[in-house]
């Protein structure tokens, strides 16, 4: 009998050959089956994704994607055009979504003015302010060694784990995935905008609320990157 | 029946921002149903000086584009419920919106409020020109400065030839001791250059700097220039109202004062 799901698979890749009459629906539990039957060789892999054999919609491909990542402890990373399948290819592909999140980061030396807008794939630390009006945007973290009153949202692709740190912290909105906290609306006093100016804060998610605290070893301590 | 007013000047800094927050507070005030519109896209300024910066996350571009919903886009007032501000984009700049699509925005606001108030920037370009588009009725803000008047009086122009008829002039940051010693153009003088109807005059006041700072309007309380701002508000109702003597009574002590100078 014809097998209606093929896994080809090198280092950084799979390559998963579909049954071109088989009905959708039949089709994904195959795909489910045989990816759970294989969990085992694929542990804890990232990997790029290609389909073959089939013209598939956007919403096919995530069903197959989601059949894959449910039975077994593959993360796809990506998923690949037919034109461009050499390992090399599909090694690149895998390392530059990688990078995306909380792990990788890079620096950006500069105050962010009213109206400006830093976006980025990767953490970032920001060597200056963030004043009112600016945004910065982040899938990963965001440490600002200066003044934050601008807009800030990290952990941009859903990611509650993200942070946000800064010398003072006294920003308009503070968004952590989907999580949205915004500055109070009491002016504060000459004494407690002093005191707020003194200690360094760090801002995460926790229960579903937004909490800044203090930078203490503690907090430190129950920070996940 | 709704009414739409655009809130102008030509000139920049002469309180356009401000009057929009407090004469948009004094109609909800007033238990009007209100709905104030920043159009200085690229430049906003309402939301700071309505002190609803905190709330922003969708603006007018984004509801122009269609990311969002007009609804999701409106701020409600801290302390007014009647009272909402659809906040300008920052990051964009004028020729984000055209005034066509001014016009459809403000076509379907026209079914919920009574009053939509449109801050316009400054200028008369493509933001002047979005901010008038579907305006029914205007009202000039200027200083008692040549400068701004000769501003003011270009605007009124353009407003005309726009087919905008109900013209008023609010005279704002009035001194009248410098009016008194003959230092500054007094009301008669700049509604005899510009003549168009006078809906009121605003003392230069102290307590304005100390709200806007504040973002909170302080329209109705009981400073020289909330009293004003009220006036030009039930004005705007087309109540009559006398003008206000803006002529700082002096106290005791300055009187004492100048007696010894």
């Amino acid at each position: 009998m014809k097998q209606s799901v093929v896994i080809k698979s090198n280092k950084y890749g799979l390559i998963v050959i579909l049954d071109g009459e088989l009905p959708f629906a039949d089709l994904e539990r195959e795909v489910a089956e045989k990816f759970r039957t294989s969990a085992k060789f694929f542990k804890n892999a990232q990997m790029a994704v290609t389909f073959q054999g089939r013209a598939l919609s956007t919403d096919e491909e995530w069903a197959l994607v989601e059949a894959i990542t449910q039975n077994c402890e593959i993360e796809i990373m990506c998923i690949l055009n037919e034109n461009d399948l050499t390992e090399e290819a599909m090694r690149r592909a895998v390392e530059e979504h990688a990078s995306v999140g909380g792990q990788d980061g890079k620096f950006y030396k500069g105050t962010l003015r009213s109206g400006q807008v830093l976006e980025s794939e990767t953490s970032i630390i920001i060597l200056g302010d963030v004043n009112a009006g600016a945004k910065v945007i982040s899938k990963g973290n965001v440490v600002v060694l200066g003044t934050l009153k601008g807009t800030i949202y990290v952990g941009a692709a859903g990611n509650e784990d993200a942070f946000v740190a800064a010398l003072i912290m006294d920003p308009m909105q503070i968004r952590i995935a989907d999580v949205i906290a915004r500055k109070s609306d009491k002016q504060p006093t000459a004494r407690e905008r002093k005191k707020q100016e003194e200690t360094p804060k760090i801002a995460y998610v926790e229960d579903g609320n937004i909490y800044i605290e203090p930078i203490t070893k503690e907090v430190l301590g129950d920070i996940r990157i | 029946m709704s009414e739409v007013i655009v809130i102008t000047s030509g000139k920049g800094g002469v309180g356009k921002t401000t009057t929009t927050a407090n004469v948009g507070t004094g109609l909800a005030k007033l238990d009007k149903k209100v709905v104030l519109i920043d159009t200085d896209i690229g430049l906003r300024n309402l939301d700071v000086v309505m002190g609803l910066e905190n709330r922003i996350v969708y603006n007018l571009v984004d509801v122009v584009e269609g990311n969002c919903r007009i609804k999701q886009a409106l701020i409600k007032d801290k302390r007014y419920s009647n009272l909402y501000l659809l906040p300008s984009a920052q990051t964009r700049d004028k020729t984000a919106v055209s005034p066509e699509q001014m016009i459809k925005l403000i076509e379907e606001l026209r079914e919920e409020f009574d009053y939509i108030l449109l801050d316009c920037p400054a200028g008369i370009e493509q933001g002047f020109k979005n901010a008038i588009a579907a305006a029914d009725r205007a009202l000039i803000v200027t200083t008692p400065e040549v400068s701004a008047i000769r501003d003011a009086d270009r605007i009124i122009g353009l407003l005309e030839a726009n087919d905008i008829r109900k013209i008023d002039l609010i005279v704002n940051r009035l001194r009248m001791d410098m009016v008194k010693r003959g230092d500054m153009m007094s009301i008669e003088d700049v509604v005899d250059i510009l003549a168009i109807h006078l809906i009121g005059a605003v003392p230069d006041d102290e307590n304005i700097v100390i709200s806007t700072n504040q973002g909170e309007p302080l329209v109705g309380d009981s400073s020289m220039a909330g009293i004003a701002y009220m006036n030009i508000c039930k004005r705007v109702l087309g109540e009559e109202v006398p003008f206000l003597d803006l002529n700082i009574k002096e106290g005791f002590l300055s009187k004492l004062g100048k007696l010894f100078k």
